[in-house]
């Protein structure tokens, strides 16, 4: 299941109800990204996607995530819009028969979300505003998975 | 009509989020179309930014290509992840 919404969300909710529609999977995974304040200089984080663009993106990562590893089932949740510190921004969740592959494919899907995900993000804070994009690290970890 | 999406910083410097138009005159390729717009919106050559990429119909394009006049183009600069 994937969800773009510009409604803030509740990932313990989503999680329990995750876990009870896989009973089955002996491995969840989870994580959760959300905004920080960078020592109270960041007030709010926005984002933007572009619609069917951003969806398709991710259901193909999440597709390339499925045909590496024995997966019972994934779910991811993106906000966009305009959120305040400590707002969940992004939640991944990879059910599994074993958790190896659940926590491999839950990394996985998180470096192409930091990284290729179709989102534009703006910060406000006492510095001003500025477009942020993915940081070196970002694209590092995300090459660790085209071998 | 063609229908133009601005993403990200490019937004803020074309000053709108999206327009409709129709072909202006001459302009047949999605090149010609990025120099009008840059003159046009007066936005100092960002259309043509390397790192700038476009989408017509919501499929990445990396070579120039006709218009028909009907097309989706969306103008997206580097995303910023999630």
């Amino acid at each position: 299941m994937i969800k773009i919404t510009d409604i803030s969300f509740n990932p313990t909710a989503e999680l329990e109800a995750f876990t009870n529609a896989n009973r089955d999977a002996g491995a969840i995974t989870s994580f959760l990204g959300q905004v920080r304040d960078e020592d109270g200089c960041v007030n709010e984080l926005y984002l933007e996607q572009y619609p069917g663009v951003t969806e398709a993106g991710i259901a193909d990562a999440v597709s390339k995530a499925k045909a590496r590893w024995s997966l019972t089932s994934v779910m991811v949740i993106h906000r966009t819009g305009a959120m305040g510190v400590g707002e969940a921004i992004v939640f991944v969740v990879t059910a599994a028969k074993h958790r190896r592959a659940a926590f491999l494919a839950c990394d996985y899907l998180m470096d192409y979300l930091k990284t290729e995900a179709v989102f534009w993000k703006r910060q406000k804070g006492t510095n001003g505003t500025e477009w942020i994009e993915p940081r070196s690290e970002d694209y590092k970890d995300n090459k660790r998975w085209s071998t | 009509m063609i229908k133009i999406l601005y993403f990200g910083r490019l937004r803020e410097n074309a000053g709108r989020r999206e327009e409709t138009l129709a072909l202006p005159d001459g302009i047949v390729t999605i090149s010609s179309l990025k120099q009008w717009l840059n003159t046009e919106h007066e936005l100092d050559g960002a259309l043509d930014d390397p790192s700038v990429k476009t989408m017509v119909n919501q499929m990445l394009i990396h070579d120039d290509i006709d218009l028909s006049g009907n097309e989706e183009i969306g103008f997206l600069p580097p995303v910023g992840g999630g």
